[in-house]
């Protein structure tokens, strides 16, 4: 395999993972945005997404298209459920709180979806075959296609809803200053449970996706919740375009260090530039210093 | 009334021992188990425990050990070391079994418990995969067991590369104690067939393994052996598959004989080889095979007991009991050296996974020639080489 194709292959790899990422990284910046708060459960809603689907594809013998819907509605559903039932109820939900009520509802999903669903790997076919397109000597799987393109789907819709509805504009503003957005009518509870009903499709979409291409466990979701995460950080917290700049860093960085240094220390590189970035921009690449005015 | 009863049972007690006329009930063996029944274990679990009770039932049957029943004393793991730990601490000293036969389906646990059946210097035989287990013997002289060891597995791939005149492979192996142990064994055992290797590795949740197949690729081997129980056994499949990889001998190790992986990798799984114990096709031996008769009225009493086809856990834990059975005949007692000194000295026993063979230095029983290559067919496993 010549020097072009190879990088070419493993920049393909690495995209269409870090898009994975990036989704799931989105998740945790609305959350964070609307609560300060790390959401601990976006992992599991990505596990979810993917077994639900699977379970409606196989047991409930659904067309793919409406069993993916099914999924993601079904785990949207379930993320504004889990907020209403523990974080709504609280009567000052401190950034902390929250982060720690997330880490009790991972366990909780995990768990659920163990009992419910089974322990067993489930999978389906990929949304349009798999013959591998070839390109220039390297060959991208068509469902990389398609998680890319429902991945800038996703990111434009969200783009959109920020930045021209009302009520995306009234999140950004109860986001910006609690108070003063409460102070002119703007629903800062109900703003929080929207974060989580997004955070909860972004995460179901991003395993709806890969299922098909890498399979789904009931205890796949704290990993990937993990390298999300990590995709959020590295793009800066809270910031929309940084998830998408994070995932796709982060799923190259793994890709080129597996192909280039080495398969064991794969993660292991891609964390410790994680590391450097962060030393030298603790907001993160696009993240913005919080500025004081003294 | 509490103290009346009392009274009444010391009585009975004093009448029963004076008048001699009662003869004692002769005390059962007792045998003390321990697999994962529920947890992240519970798919090799269920049918482990299933092995032992059709062995427990077959022995009892025909008139227990030494003329006394066993009496077949069962703990829950749970998959985790702890809950593993005091399960055979109970064993030991509540219980006061004979032998430990099980250690909780994952080699972590069986590690876990060991120093403590040696202390006690109860026999332990495990049923469970790493080599590590019963190495160094000296260090262990009362641990056993009853799977094949991971470089017999490698030696039984090499042996089919070999003969197919492969000079260069790939081991893509996961990063876990089961995948660590498989590079370990492959260091040792590939410069004995004076091939190359390209090692890999990836991480069990992994989900794209793209990066280490063109590395595979580029370093032109020409064989690929996949070391991992998880799913991303199934990603470098469909990935090599991609990667127009699919015409280089693929072998998955032991770990992978699963029909639901086989089922989700579905035509990226053509021509592929899988290690394994002859369990999977026990049809497909030859009559000559000493173990097939055993695998055969296996299945057929695992059918009628539990209604479904078992897998291939089950046998590693109905030979186990029985090697303990064995033992204990040939100790004549439950004095737990001599029945260490009776496993160390049994020879030629054919079970359910092949031709166990114990000696002082070696406490793993099978060899390589008890593993065979199946390959996955119109729904089922099939004999690929034998």
């Amino acid at each position: 395999m010549d020097f072009e194709a190879k990088l070419l292959q493993l920049i393909f790899a690495g995209i269409s993972t870090g898009a994975v990422y990036a989704l799931i990284a989105v998740g945790f910046n609305v959350i964070f945005k609307s609560t300060d708060a790390i959401n601990f459960s976006q992992g599991e809603w990505v596990m979810m997404g993917g077994l639900i689907a699977a379970t409606a594809i196989g047991a409930g013998q659904m067309p793919l298209v409406i069993a993916c819907i099914i999924a993601v509605l079904a785990v949207a559903t379930i993320g504004g459920l889990s907020e209403r039932l523990t974080v709504f109820p609280m009567r000052r939900p401190t950034p902390i709180l929250i982060t720690l009520i997330t880490i009790g509802l991972a366990i909780c999903t995990k768990s659920l979806v163990m009992l419910i669903l089974g322990k067993l790997p489930v999978g389906y076919k990929p949304f349009t075959g798999e013959t591998p397109i070839k390109i220039a000597g390297a060959t991208i799987h068509p469902q990389s296609l398609w998680i890319l393109g429902i991945t800038a789907v996703f990111m434009v819709a969200t783009h959109f809803f920020f930045e021209r509805t009302t009520m995306g504009k009234a999140m950004r503003a109860a986001a910006a200053d609690r108070q003063a957005a409460a102070l002119v009518g703007i629903s800062v509870r109900n703003s929080i449970l929207i974060s989580f009903v997004i955070a909860a499709a972004a995460g179901a979409i991003a395993g709806v996706i890969i299922t098909p291409m890498t399979f789904m466990v009931y205890d796949n979701g704290t990993m990937l919740g993990f390298k999300g995460f990590s995709a959020a950080m590295l793009g800066g917290l809270g910031n929309l375009y940084g998830a998408l700049v994070g995932g796709l860093t982060l799923g190259l960085l793994e890709a080129l260090a597996g192909g280039y240094v080495s398969s064991q220390f794969k993660d292991a590189v891609a964390f410790l530039v994680l590391l450097l970035v962060l030393f030298a921009r603790p907001a993160g690449i696009l993240g913005q210093r919080d500025i004081t005015r003294v | 009334m509490k103290l009346r009863t009392y009274a009444m049972r010391v009585l009975g007690a004093t009448l029963l021992a004076t008048s001699g006329t009662v003869p004692v009930k002769a005390q059962d063996i007792t045998i003390g188990t321990i697999l994962s029944t529920t947890g992240r274990a519970a798919f090799l679990g269920e049918d482990m425990k299933r092995g032992m009770e059709i062995a427990v039932e077959e022995i009892n049957a025909k008139g227990g050990v030494l003329g006394k029943k066993i009496k077949w004393i069962f703990y829950d793991t749970e998959s985790q070391s702890v809950k593993g730990v005091n399960a055979v601490k109970r064993l030991i000293s509540q219980d006061k079994v004979a032998m430990v036969v099980g250690g909780g389906s994952m080699s972590g646990i069986a590690l876990a418990v060991l120093p403590m059946t040696e202390r006690a210097k109860v026999p332990f035989i495990s049923t469970e995969g790493s080599m590590q287990i019963v190495n160094p013997v000296a260090k262990r002289p009362f641990t056993f067991k009853s799977t094949a060891d991971d470089d017999q597995v490698v030696a039984r791939a090499l042996d089919y590369l070999k003969k197919k005149g492969v000079k260069k492979f790939a081991l893509l192996h996961s990063t876990t104690g089961f995948g660590q142990s498989a590079l370990a064994q492959t260091k040792k055992v590939a410069p004995q067939y004076d091939m190359t290797v390209v090692f890999e590795a990836f991480g069990p949740a992994d989900t794209d393994l793209t990066p280490q197949l063109t590395r595979i690729k580029e370093r032109g081997a020409q064989a690929v052996i996949i070391w991992t129980v998880t799913p991303a056994g199934v990603v470098a499949l469909k990935q090599m598959q991609q990667l127009g990889m699919q015409k280089m001998y693929r072998l998955h190790s032991y770990g992978f004989v699963s029909q639901r992986y086989m089922k989700l990798a579905g035509d990226a799984a053509k021509d592929l080889l899988l290690v394994s114990v002859k369990f999977p096709v026990g049809d497909d031996l030859p009559d000559s095979d000493k173990a097939k008769k055993k695998i055969l009225s296996l299945i057929a009493k695992y059918k009628n007991k539990y209604g479904r086809e078992p897998n291939q856990f089950v046998a590693q834990t109905y030979d186990a009991i029985h090697l303990a059975v064995i033992a204990i005949n040939k100790a004549k007692s439950s004095d737990s050296v001599n029945i260490r000194n009776a496993l160390q000295s049994i020879t030629g026993y054919d079970g359910a996974s092949g031709t166990f063979n114990f000696s002082k230095k070696r406490h793993s029983g099978l060899s390589k020639n008890d593993l065979v290559l199946v390959k996955w067919e119109d729904g089922r496993f099939k004999l690929a080489d034998y």
